[in-house]
């Protein structure tokens, strides 16, 4: 089965400040990755890369059997959907129904399967009140919703999200959650970058953490968060459920807010968790 | 001393039927951290806006009630909002980094020697010194908010608005930036901070402001945010949420050491 | 050429945009913009080699790419008033009109170039001017780089979702026509938010904004603005008598 996505050895800098050096990995279908690091680390180039809006200095980018640098971002966009940090500036239609349904169209898919991917882009998201609205009059955080749904609505092989969730309430990132982990289910891939590792524990199951343009760090998400001296020297810190979890030694060391509760109710209730 | 005063304020958006303030009264002292938490829509943005004397003078619409600020008038003293979205407050205008922190205090017309110092204060209080001969245009996201708050710092406020500052911060940025506003606090300075970041608030806010639709619902510690109300409605912080949804018994922990200790004397 | 102080790159520009009117045609118009090709070739001169596009503050690299990109830039716009001209007029009308209105589009292309907002911003702010006006001048200076830059963006957002911009002519007027509504409502749109922005930044109405980087002001090129306006008059003056 072929990687969804698999880079080797890519490299890239702006003039003479390095972005990216060497980094590779490989995506399966249906594995959730997060894209972690600090600000300038070269998360937000690496997207770009993959989307095919810059080719890499060094090395190969592939898409499932798609080499980066042999097609236009137009053309990888079959099977990647992407979203970057600027929900802004990727919105541009009349009304968020329009802004959706763009990407189909411009797939070629005809109009009632445009419709249904449309439909179920939006209800993902919870975004059906707003589809008649203009992008520019929804507050930003439905501004970044429906420029999510532009990016499910391709239904590619590979999403590819650049903070998905910054200046998300609970309730929006809990909808984000749940159309990732839809998709994902159906076999997509995902790369999130992000720096909520709440989110990314909640909806992603590895780490790839990029410092100063190496990749430090691909391995399971979950086991990296409950290591606090792994994750201080990135610049990274355990979120409050990860930390909760080593706190009171609960069996399992849970990072995700549902697996925790189940866990702390079924210790309280045989009383027997050790501390530390 | 009560920096901010708003008295029953209204606010309606120009062209809308719903407000999106609704009898709000809030006072904020100098030396206060406050914090607006509620759901996207809640009135967060715009009640930062009124205070900071956008709404309705810049953005329009209609305003009831009455809001009350005792600083110097505008600029040094006055008021500085940190809007959402860095990209939008940036200048447009500044060769270097230095110069996009320099806007402010330039456009309020201070001598030279007191742009210089403010400036270099702010850089290094954002910890971006290094990156003062910089072009806006190349930075990150983080980066470039921190120049913009270095840029709003700079212009030496006695009340202090931020929406959402840590949007597009890392974890480390973001922990800076908690720093930062408890120590503009501790300089005596007003601060009103509006974030879905509920798990920093326990150690940066004084009290805590619940919006619902336009509303304040409640206002009070930060002990606020491990209420069965705030947390039925995902404001309560995660160690909160997580204790309540484990079924154990309230008071819910507000942080891990909270929860530590409760569950030492189970 | 960035050197030169903002008001006397100001002065260029209009000077030869009014005498490319006042004079007759078509040696007049001829002789004005071969000045202004000339001006343009020499858009990147004076800056120094090496030197980063954005250090620039023009976005403009070193050497003779500057000044013919600012060329190519000023045909490519100014074609389209040719061909109207050319089917509304007779040939003498054509070719004097479509050599004042290149001209003109050649100066302000050049002027475009190599004034960068921020040295206006601070010439102006420096001569007395209030903040307000001031930025208002360089945005309207900035306003094509910005709305070049918007444009990519969007492209770019589009090419992401499937949106071919190569192709034939069909693919490509329909993205076309799919960049400029978006183009136009965004940048409508950002000038809302600018205000606010702005605002927020200490930009109000009345501001008198403390000069941080006055360009220098030689008395030669003062002298030389003065003699351009003294030029225009003199040919005003010509054609009136």
């Amino acid at each position: 089965m072929t990687d969804a996505l698999r880079l080797e050895r890519v490299s890239f800098a702006y003039g003479d400040v390095t972005a990216l050096a060497e980094v590779s990995f490989a995506l399966g279908p249906g594995e959730r990755a997060a894209l972690l690091g600090r600000n300038g680390a070269g998360k937000s180039t690496l997207v770009r890369l993959v989307t095919g809006l810059r080719r890499p200095a060094a090395g190969s980018i592939w898409v499932e059997d798609w080499d980066t640098r042999d097609r236009p971002p137009e053309q990888l966009a079959r099977r990647v959907g992407s979203m970057f940090q600027y929900a802004d500036q990727q919105l541009f239609a009349r009304t968020v129904r329009d802004d959706v349904s763009f990407g189909p169209r411009a797939l070629g898919f005809a109009a009632p399967e445009v419709q249904q991917r449309v439909g179920r882009a939006l209800a993902a998201l919870g975004l059906e009140a707003h589809a008649a609205h203009h992008p520019y009059d929804l507050p930003p955080a439905f501004r970044k919703l429906a420029a999510l749904a532009g990016a499910l609505a391709l239904e590619p092989r590979l999403l590819v999200l650049d903070e998905p969730t910054a200046g998300l309430d609970r309730a929006l990132r809990a909808r984000v959650a749940s159309a990732l982990l839809e998709r994902a289910a159906a076999g997509a891939a995902l790369l999130v970058v992000t720096h909520d590792l709440a989110f990314a524990a909640e909806t992603l199951e590895r780490a790839l953490v990029l410092d100063r343009g190496r990749l430090a760090c691909d391995e399971p998400l979950a086991g990296l968060l409950a290591a606090p001296p792994r994750l201080e020297p990135l610049g990274l810190a355990p979120p409050a459920v990860a930390a909760l979890s080593r706190a009171l030694g609960l069996p399992g060391a849970p990072v995700r807010e549902a697996d925790a509760a189940r866990a702390l109710a079924r210790v309280a209730a045989g009383r027997r968790a050790p501390l530390d | 001393m009560t920096r901010l005063s708003l008295e029953h304020v209204s606010f309606w958006y120009p062209a809308t039927d719903t407000p999106a303030l609704a009898d709000v009264s809030l006072e904020v002292a100098g030396g206060e951290v406050v914090a607006l938490v509620g759901a996207v829509g809640a009135g967060a943005s715009t009640l930062l806006l009124v205070a900071a004397d956008l709404a309705p003078r810049v953005v329009g619409g209609r305003l009831e009630g009455a809001v009350d600020f005792r600083g110097r008038g505008n600029g040094e003293g006055g008021r500085g909002i940190v809007l959402p979205t860095p990209w939008t407050q940036v200048s447009g205008m500044a060769f270097t980094v230095w110069d996009e922190v320099a806007f402010g205090p330039a456009n309020l017309g201070w001598p030279r020697e007191q742009i210089t110092r403010h400036v270099d204060r702010a850089l290094a209080r954002l910890d971006i010194a290094a990156l003062r001969a910089r072009e806006p245009a190349t930075l990150s996201g983080g980066e470039l908010q921190r120049v913009i708050i270095a840029g709003i710092l700079a212009m030496d406020p006695a009340l202090v608005l931020f929406d959402e500052p840590t949007a597009e911060l890392d974890p480390a940025g973001a922990r800076m930036l908690w720093r930062l506003v408890r120590s503009l606090a501790a300089e005596g300075k007003a601060v009103i901070v509006a974030t879905n970041d509920l798990d920093a608030l326990p150690d940066v806010a004084d009290r805590v402001v619940w919006l619902e639709q336009g509303r304040a619902k409640k206002i009070g510690p930060p002990a606020l945010l491990a209420e069965d109300a705030l947390c039925a409605a995902g404001l309560g912080t995660a160690v909160a949420v997580v204790w309540r949804a484990g079924g154990l018994p309230r008071p819910y922990p507000l942080t891990v050491d909270d929860a530590v200790r409760l569950w030492r004397h189970r | 050429m960035t050197r030169l102080h903002p008001f006397t790159l100001l002065a260029l520009a209009a000077a030869l945009v009014a005498l490319a009117w006042l004079l007759p045609a078509p040696w007049g118009a001829a002789g004005t913009l071969a000045v202004a090709a000339v001006l343009a070739l020499f858009s990147g001169a004076g800056l120094t080699p090496g030197a980063s596009p954005g250090s620039t503050g023009t976005g403009m690299s070193p050497g003779w790419r500057p000044g013919l990109v600012v060329l190519r830039t000023a045909v490519v716009t100014a074609a389209p008033f040719w061909l109207f001209l050319f089917i509304l007029h007779d040939v003498p009308t054509t070719v004097a009109l479509g050599l004042r209105i290149t001209t003109m589009v050649a100066s302000v292309v050049w002027l475009v170039a190599v004034l960068a907002p921020a040295r206006l911003v601070e010439a102006m702010v420096a001569a007395g001017w209030r903040a307000g006006t001031a930025y208002l001048f360089a945005a309207t200076l900035s306003a094509v780089p910005v709305l070049k830059a918007r444009a990519q963006r969007i492209v770019e957002a589009q090419r992401c979702r499937g949106l071919s911009p190569r192709g034939g002519l069909g693919p490509r007027v329909r993205a076309l026509r799919a960049l400029a509504l978006p183009l136009i409502l965004s940048a409508l749109h950002e000038v809302d938010e600018r205000a606010l922005a702005l605002e927020s930044r200490g930009l109000v109405p009345g501001a008198r904004r403390t000069p941080l980087a006055p360009p220098p002001d030689r008395g030669a090129e003062r002298a030389v603005r003065w003699a351009l306006v003294a030029l225009c008059v003199a040919a005003l003056v010509w054609r009136l008598a």
